[in-house]
Parts: C-alpha cells; structure tokens; sequence
C-alpha cells in the first residue's frame, strides 16, 4: 500500500509550506514585474498588491532607454561580467589543480591563505584597492573594474576541492603512460569537472553583473558605468517613478535568469560534485 | 538593504580614516601645500574644471548642459566638465575621491557630506576666497552652510527645500477625526493619534516614522550645545517628545514599522493608506498623482507641526574643492549656477526653492496659481522666509542610525525614553570624537 495514500493530510501540510516560500521568494519580484507593466495613473502601492495591470502597458520599457543610455551600460557590464567569467574559470581552474595536484613547498600555507582571503571583506580593503589602481593609472577603465574580482578565492578554493575528489589513479596511469602535467590538467582532470566550472562561471557573471560600489567607485566618466550604477539613476532625487525603476530592475535581472537556464543543468551537477566536499 | 549600506558607509569611513593615518592617502601629503584659505582668490577665469552633482542627470540633463554652454560662451577658454553620481553611495564615492586627494572642482554636497570633507581641509572658506559672495544669499541659506564652531562658509547655497503635512482625509474621517482639523502640534498628533488607534483598532496608523531629529529640534529640543561640540538631545523637552511617540506606539497609532522605518519607506507606507499622515515636499502631489490616485483624491495639506515658529529646511550647496587647479573658474562656475536666474530657472522645472536674497518675492512663489502645487508652493516659501536646517551637519548616517535603533529600543519598552535618549546622546558624542 502507498505511503503517502495512508497521510493526506501531511502532503497538504508539505505543499502548502512549499508554497508559502515560493511567494515570500518570488513574491517581490512578481511585484517588479507586474509594477513595470503598469499605466501611469494606477495604484501601484495599493494593499493587498494588485499583481494584474489594469492598463498593461510596455511603454515603461521604451522610457527607461530614454532616462539613460541603457544599451551603453549594458554593454560595459557585459564586457567586464564576460572578462570575469574567462579569468575565474581560466585562473581558478589552474590554480585549483595546481593546489589539489601539484606538490611544492608550502602548499598547505597556499590554502590557508586563500581560505584567509574568504574573511576579509570587500568593502575594508576598496579604498586601498582605488588608491593602488589610481597609481597604476587604470582608475576610470573597465579593466579596474575587473582585476580585484579577475581570480576570486572562492572559486580558487571551489576549483581545488573538485579536482582533490577526482580519483588519483587514473591520472597516475596517465602518468605511467608519460603524460606531463599539463596534458593531465587537460586531458583528464579538467574534463571530469565540467559542473564546477559551471558554477564558477555562474557565480563569477553574478558577482561582477550585481556589483554596484566598486565599480562606482573606480570609474568617473558616466559613458563607462555598468548597468547597477547606471540603472541607479532611476532613482530620482526628487520625485521617483517605480514603474521606470522596476522595467530596470527587469532588464538587469533578465540576463542572470537567461544564464542560469542556459547553465542550470550543469549548476546542479556542479554544486553536489565540487561544492560540499571539504 | 538601506541599513547594510549604512553599515557599508561606517566601514568605509574608518577605511578611510586609518589610511590617512598611515599617511598611504593623497590627502596626507598635501596638506602642506597651500590651501589658500588665506584670501580671495584672483585669476582668470580660464581652464579646465570637472563638475560634479548628486543623480540630477536622469531628469534635468537639457538644464545642466544649458547652464554648460552658456557658461563657457561667456568665458572663453573655460571648460566644464559635468560628472553627475547615481543616487546611491554617494558619501563612499566622496570618501574615496577624498583619501585619493581626487575631488572634482565643484561638488553638490548637503552641509553633512560636507562636513567631513571640511575637517579634512578639502573645502575652500568661500568668506575669504569670494569675500563678497554673501550678500547675494539668503541669510539664513549662507548660514546653514557655515560649519559648526567657524564663522566662515564652506559652501554657496543651492536650492533650498521645505514642505507641508499631508494627510489622508478618508482616513482621517474614518478613524472618527475631524478632516478639516488636522494637527498643529506634536501634542495634537499624538492626541488625534490615540482617538484614531481606538476606532479603527489597528486597521491603519496614523504615522509611519520614529522621531527624526529635525522632528526633536521643531519640537524645541537643544540638539547641540552652542559650540557645537556636543549633541544635548536628551533634556526633558526631548524626553517628553519620545514619550509622546512610545504612547502612539503602545496604542498602535505609530505603524509597527516605523521602529526601523526610513523617510522614504514611511513616505511608501502613506502611499499604500497605511498611515494617515506624513511630511512631504511640494514635488510629492505629482507622484501621488501618478502612483497613487485613489490617495490623491483625499489628500489635505496642512502646515508642519512646530513649537519653536520657524519650519525646517533642507539646504544643498556647491563646494570648491581646496585642492582646485582651477580654483577662479571654480568659484565663477559655482557663482554662476547659484545665481538668482538660474536658480529661479531651476526652481520652476523642479519644484525646489532658491536660496537667492529676494528671489522669493518673485510672484511664482507669493501668488497661488489656484492650482494643488501652487498653493503648496507659496505655503512653502513663506516657511523658507524664517527656516531653519535644523539637521546639525556633524550628525553623520551612522549617528542617524544609532538614534532610530535607540528610540526603536524605546518604544518596544526595552529602555526607558530617558535612558534611550542618553544612549544615544553618548554613542553620538563618542563618534564625535569625545
């Protein structure tokens, strides 16, 4: 006899806690969505939230590209999120198998020190950063605003714990059949851990697609601005209109939800192989 | 998300505070060159100067590249470069362009974000670079811009900004008030406040916000000692104002919210018809008209509550940055775009006021047009006549925070108002630096 035929009511009880987190967590959103569909002249902070637009209307969409040169922004912020993707997963990649693989003299120290690297916060070390990227010349480039985050200590650390949960034989027969250590790093490991690479690449195009006081704060000239700092002057001093900041926030979000989907089969992969092995 | 960019901005800040004392900052070394806060400032009005404003661009970009261009026709061979800063991070984009010795020349900061800057020695005393500058404001604009324990201004008054009450009167009407008598008191408020929480028990509150600290000081507060040294809030005029909240709070007439509640996010909850009454500005009818018209078509406006006579006054200024290469062409431009005309000109595209000595007699802001906004508008300026910034500018975001967690305290019963009040009152001096 079925289990769950016997406890309806825990099914119910199951579905309905299910659902109460899909709304708290898809919630605002469904706001931002349904707010930027909205005709100037409705209620927008009504309560209870009206989701359906009385006068849907895409207008909202066409002015934000008024208000600011948002294909602009668009561009640069997918110059640097692409730049960071290539140097996260290309640099976490080797750096990863060398600290899995490789043997040198102070590798554990190499480790602790990236694991170090995890608990300082972004924000106490920016003002050293500006200054070190003002006296190499680079403030106001994009390039500044993709070198602090160009090889993370996260995805470094991501990247060694999935080559370390390979198994060492089948390397070492490579090695036996005169393979160096770079045709083992192509060859065979870096094949075997395609999903890691996945989240790496996720997490990297997130975190430089969101980042909002770096950016703003190393870059001067509005034409480079990316699309969190460009879309922030939405915001009006004076008066605000929260359809024009919530057809933003849809076109920032759209790109992450269209890169996840694309990606999702490997995510998941990747974060049971590499991510909770320590 | 607001209070973790306050927290941001404190870390930021005591970034920016130890490396300047490692000496790693520009600021260190150039404070001995001279900052020519010794006299006026003679030259040509010539060269190069960058321009920066705080998230005007989006709206007022045909006014801003206007000014630009006749500015520059009118003195050959200078050159403005405008930088506007999007609405967030402002004061972590100012601290680090002032630990990189990198402000631009001419900067729009409100007397707190100057303050800082001031202490750093990164503001040009404009009383003696532009001796005479001051008879072409408002007296009590230059004021407002003149640091604390100083004689002397660091900023040319910009726009000024002020505004009424308004209140919901299908609210007021169903929680068994008078919509024709709104409050004219903080005493009143707290009483229409209390009759409101017993009929509609809970249903919606009459305010959405803790006591602010212009709301201490329109109540008749000594905020600072007059040195300006440190903050005296915590008198019994100061307590008797949190006891009036704690007792809206206990009755529910104080939104629950409002405990970690900003201006904006009580502003919301006004458009939403969850509270009955909130500050506002004269811009504000336009957005009810827009976003909230079942609102729009019941709002009342009223004078703001105060007990001293005189309304408070939110003022932005122009600063020229002491390290200015370009430090005539600076003060020319910052003159420039604070005259009277421009102002005025300003003022008609955005609903703000200007700070010009006699622009307000101008008719635009002493005959209502018949219309909502024109009656807000002159309501406004008479209060600009006699307002106060009763803001104190050494009162930082993270001293904002410390006095809302405070009173946050205060109401929920965890301390007493007397003993919130000093809490605060010590945390903030202990920022100060005492």
């Amino acid at each position: 006899m079925n289990i769950r035929a016997q406890r309806p009511g825990r099914i119910v009880l199951r579905y309905l806690l299910l659902l109460a987190v899909l709304a708290i967590s898809i919630g605002p959103f469904l706001w931002q969505l349904s707010t930027s569909l909205k005709g100037v002249g409705e209620d927008i902070y009504s309560y209870p939230p009206q989701f359906v637009p009385s006068e849907p209307t895409a207008r909202n969409y066409a002015r934000v590209a008024d208000v600011v040169p948002v294909w602009g922004f668009a561009l640069n912020s997918l110059l640097v999120a692409v730049a960071n993707v290539a140097a996260n997963c290309v640099g976490a990649a080797l750096a990863g198998y060398a600290l899995a693989r490789m043997r040198f003299f102070g590798r554990k120290f190499v480790v602790l020190a990236f694991v170090l690297a995890l608990l300082v916060p972004g924000e106490s070390i920016m003002i050293s950063l500006f200054l070190m990227m003002r006296s190499m010349q680079l403030s106001n480039t994009l390039l500044a605003v993709v070198l602090p985050g160009a090889v993370s200590a996260l995805n470094v650390l991501l990247m060694r714990n999935a080559f370390a949960g390979l198994s060492y034989a089948v390397e070492e027969a490579s090695l036996i059949d005169g393979a160096n250590a770079w045709q083992r790093f192509t060859r065979i490991a870096l094949p075997s851990v395609k999903g890691t690479i996945a989240v790496v690449a996720i997490f990297s195009f997130m975190f430089s697609w969101d980042d909002f006081l770096w950016p703003l704060i190393v870059l001067h000239d509005p034409d480079k601005y990316t699309l969190t700092i460009g879309l922030n002057y939405l915001q009006g001093t004076f008066a605000s209109d929260q359809r024009l900041i919530a057809a933003g926030t849809i076109i920032a979000v759209a790109p992450l939800i269209l890169m996840f989907l694309a990606l999702q089969k490997y995510f998941f992969r990747g974060v049971g192989a590499g991510a909770v092995k320590g | 998300m607001r209070s973790a960019r306050i927290l941001l901005a404190a870390v930021t800040s005591v970034a920016v505070v130890s490396l300047s004392a490692c000496g790693i900052g520009g600021s260190g070394d150039s404070g001995s060159q001279s900052t020519a806060n010794d006299g006026p400032v003679t030259g040509d009005v010539t060269g190069t100067i960058s321009f920066e404003t705080w998230n005007l661009k989006a709206k007022y970009s045909d006014y801003f590249t206007g000014l630009i261009k006749q500015f520059e026709q009118q003195h050959p061979g200078a050159k403005v470069n405008w930088l506007d800063q999007p609405a967030d991070g402002y004061a972590d984009k100012l601290s680090a362009d002032a630990s990189a010795d990198s402000l631009p020349d001419v900067i729009n900061l409100s007397p707190d974000f100057a303050y800082p800057l001031y202490k750093k020695k990164l503001l040009l005393d404009l009383d003696k670079a532009a001796p005479d500058a001051a008879k072409d404001y408002l007296p009590n604009a230059w004021q407002g811009n003149v640091m604390p324990g100083q004689k002397d201004n660091y900023a040319f008054p910009w726009y000024l900004n002020t505004g009424p009450y308004f209140y919901n009167k299908k609210l007021f009407t169903d929680g068994g008030l008078d919509p024709n008598k709104p409050p004219t008191t903080y005493d009143e408020l707290a009483q229409q406040g209390l009759t409101l929480a017993k009929n509609t028990n809970g249903a919606f509150a009459m305010l959405g916000q803790t006591p602010q600290i212009e709301d201490l000081g329109l109540y008749g507060v000594d905020l600072m000692d007059p040195a300006g040294t440190k903050f005296t809030f915590n008198s019994a005029k100061g307590v008797k104002l949190v006891e009036l909240y704690k007792s809206m709070y206990d009755a529910k007439a104080l939104l629950p919210e409002a405990l970690s509640a900003t201006y904006t996010g009580s502003g919301k909850k006004f458009l939403a018809q969850q509270v009955a009454i909130s500050s506002g500005s004269a811009y504000d009818l336009q957005t009810f008209r827009t976003d909230a018209p079942s609102l729009y078509a019941n709002v009342g406006i009223t004078a703001p509550m105060t007990n001293t006579g005189h309304a408070n006054m939110y003022v932005q200024g122009l600063s020229v940055a002491a390290h200015s290469k370009n430090k005539a062409t600076a003060i020319a431009f910052g003159r420039f775009v604070t005259n009277a005309q421009n102002q005025m000109a300003f003022a008609k595209i955005v609903t703000v006021f200007p700070s010009t000595a006699g622009t307000l007699n101008d008719p635009f802001f002493t005959q209502d047009d018949g219309t909502d906004i024109g009656r807000v508008r002159v309501a406004s300026a008479k209060q600009l006549a006699n307002g106060i910034n009763y803001t104190p500018v050494q009162l930082s975001d993270q001293m904002k925070t410390v006095l809302r967690n405070e009173l946050a305290n205060a109401m929920l019963g965890k301390s007493t108002p007397q003993q919130a009040l000093d809490n605060a009152v010590n945390q903030c001096n202990q920022l100060l630096g005492h």
